[in-house]
This record gives C-alpha cells, structure tokens and sequence, in this order.
C-alpha cells in the first residue's frame, strides 16, 4: 500500500501545482474556473485512452511512440505556459481586471488537460493492473486515494495561499510558477527525446546528488516545482533555459506594449 | 481608447527557433549504425538479467521485454529515464554515453522487487 501512496503521490504532485496556479491565476484575472471541469474531464477520458491504446502507441515510430507522443504533450503544455505567462504579464500590468479573454480559458483548459492525460494514465495503468486485476483493490485503491489526497491537501494549501496574496503578487507568483514548470516540461521532454535517441544522449555537466537526491522527497518536490535534474547535460540545460528565456521574453513584451498603451492614453 | 490593442501573443519565434534546432540534433545521431544492442526481460517483476554490463562513452539500445501480463514502469533517476511496457510487450530504451560507474534502475510498479542496475565500464 505504502508503494502505490507513492507512486500516485509522484503522479499528482505535478499536476496539481500546474492546476492550483492555472486556478489561481485565471481567478484573479477574473475568470470563474468554468474551464475547470472540462478540462478535469478531457484530462480523464485522454488519460483513458492513452492507457488502453499505449501498446499500439508504443508501437508508433518504429517503437517510439510513447516518447514522441509524451514529448509533444509536454512541449505543448510548456508553450501553454509561456503563453499564459505572456496573458498574465499584460493584465497585471494594466492593473485592470480587462474584459474576460477566451485565450486565457482555452490555454488553461489544454495545460490542465494534457497534464492529467500523461500523468493519469500511469496511475490508471497501475491501479487497474495491480488493483483490479490481481484483486488487490483494497490495499491498491486506499493507497491511491491517500495518495491523490496528500497531492490534493497540498494542491489546496498552495491554491488558498496563493489567492491570499494581493491581486498582483498572486500574478506574479504564478507568472514565476508557470515559467519554472515550462522549463521542467522542455527538461522531460528531453529526456523523452533523448530516450529515443532523437536528441543526444551527453555526459552531465555536474552532478547535485550529493546535494539533493532526485529520488528524495526534497528532489521530488523540487522536480514537481522547476524539473529539478541532478545530472544535467548540455542540451538539456540549454533548452530549459531557452524556456525560462521564453517566459521573461513574454513578460519584456508585455511590458513595452503596456509602456507603449501608457504612451497613447496619455 | 486603444480598441487596435488586441494584446495577441507573439513570443511564438523562440519555441520554433528550439524546434527546428531539435529536430536539426535529431537528425544526427539516428544515422550511426551499430549501436549495441542489450535485452532486458521482465518475469515475474523481476530484471533478468538484474546487472547489464556496457562499455563507457557508447550510446546502447536497450530492448525491455516485458513477459508478465501486468505492465511495468522500466524507470532510472540516474539515467533519467521512464517507459511503461505494457504486458506482453517490449519496448525500446536508448541510453548513453555514459561515464563508468553504476546506474540503479526499478520497476516503477513494484519497486522493491523489481530493481537493477547499468554497470558502465
């Protein structure tokens, strides 16, 4: 029991920052999280279908698929981010609620969907091969359920915290949160693609085990939180911070159309 | 009033920019042929073999075939890397090079039993 609390726990944990900051931020941009339960459905029923056909997906590109299909979620959930950094970074700016921007809603519902796809049907895969299939389901199921709800009670601690914050800290903190995450999707991402051998495999630059262990709960919490990588090589540090780069691009470019929107009002 | 300020999102040419240099990188090193070949075989959610020995600095192939009817997470923190193999299936993971030295591996679904390692030497 105590492994499946784990294993869902390393699930959740990532999805639910994402969610709780998607949630946060489209709150106080002034949306009612009405893309919520879509995006909780979609992500449901693609988890679903990922799993029951990850054979046949797996099978896809000569055997590649799995990680083809896993690097271009997680690309399009980090250019989600980098958007949504852009959308938040012009609101704050303009320190108006604006009009209500469809944008917004549909980047949420994307990011908020392919993250519960990718990580769900693992817990899926899992729970329904060692649960109901070896007739585990007690030990199997309430493992899953502490799990997901230590991820939840975390998720909710961050979500309250964050919508405690003025209107602008809140967005920034979340503008910081979704760049870091962008970069740890492009990190895992490589490591799909470098798994594949589409990008390649290098000796790491360094190496912070000593430090803070990946497989730690520090190392897992910093991973959920920014990609937290140990042993990083130099394509993978390079394309993280090409993504952190886009973000703070995002951010200069709304500046100046701000500055320039100040400009003509005045 | 500034109704031409539709505030559309531009910073697209970086992601592109990292696109095209990924799949320029990508391109590379596909096209070496001979890159040794190791299989890994799930039974009974255990590795066999559980230690699989590779020369340093050389990129493997490694083909895990899973025999039970359960799926497993083939998953290293040292390797980064993460493939579920469905039951009855196979997949392929590609890793290296490597610096000689040992890289624990685990079945993600039954992490006590099924663990192994990479010798690098």
């Amino acid at each position: 029991m105590i492994s499946a609390v784990i294993i869902v726990l390393r699930e959740v944990l990532e999805g639910v920052l994402l969610i709780c900051m998607l949630m946060a931020s489209s709150v106080a941009l002034g949306h009612r999280l009405r893309w919520l339960p879509v995006g909780l459905a979609l992500g449901v029923a693609g988890a679903y279908s990922y799993a029951a056909f990850l054979d046949p997906i797996s099978m896809l590109f000569e055997g590649l698929g799995q990680e083809i299909i896993s690097a271009l979620m997680l690309l399009s959930v980090a250019m989600a981010l980098v958007l949504h950094v852009y959308l938040i970074a012009s609101q704050a700016l303009r320190l108006t609620s604006g009009r209500p921007s469809r944008a917004v809603l549909a980047l949420c519902l994307l990011a908020a969907a392919l993250s519960i796809a990718r990580e769900g049907a693992e817990v899926y895969l899992y729970v329904y091969a060692f649960g109901v299939q070896a007739g585990q389901m007690a030990s199997i199921m309430s493992g899953a359920v502490i799990g997901t709800g230590i991820g939840l009670s975390f998720g909710t601690f961050l979500y309250y915290g964050l919508r405690a914050l003025s209107r602008r800290a809140c967005l920034w903190t979340c503008a910081g949160i979704a760049t870091m995450t962008s970069g740890g999707m492009v990190m895992q991402a490589t490591y799909n693609l470098e798994q594949a051998d589409l990008l390649p495999g290098q000796q790491p630059l360094w190496d912070s085990s000593a430090l803070v262990m990946e497989s730690s709960l520090t190392g897992e919490m910093l991973q959920a939180a920014f990609g937290y990588e140990a042993t990083p090589t130099g394509v993978q540090l390079s394309l993280y911070l090409a993504a952190v780069l886009a973000s703070l691009v995002a951010i200069v470019l709304a500046r100046l159309q701000a500055a320039r929107k100040r400009e003509t009002s005045t | 009033m500034t109704r031409s300020d539709t505030g559309r999102p531009r910073p697209a040419a970086p992601w592109c920019a990292a696109l095209a240099l990924l799949l320029a990188c990508g391109a590379g090193p596909t096209a070496l042929a001979q890159t040794p070949e190791v299989e890994i075989q799930i039974r009974e959610h255990l590795f066999y073999p559980a230690e699989v020995r590779i020369p340093a600095n050389t990129k493997v192939k490694l083909i895990i075939r899973n025999l039970d009817a359960t799926p497993e997470e083939f998953e290293s923190y040292e390797l980064n890397r993460e493939k579920v193999i469905v039951g009855n299936s196979q997949g392929i993971v590609f890793i290296g090079p490597l610096a000689p030295g040992e890289y624990p591996f685990f079945g993600e679904f039954n992490p006590r039993t099924a663990q192994g390692k990479v010798i690098v030497e």
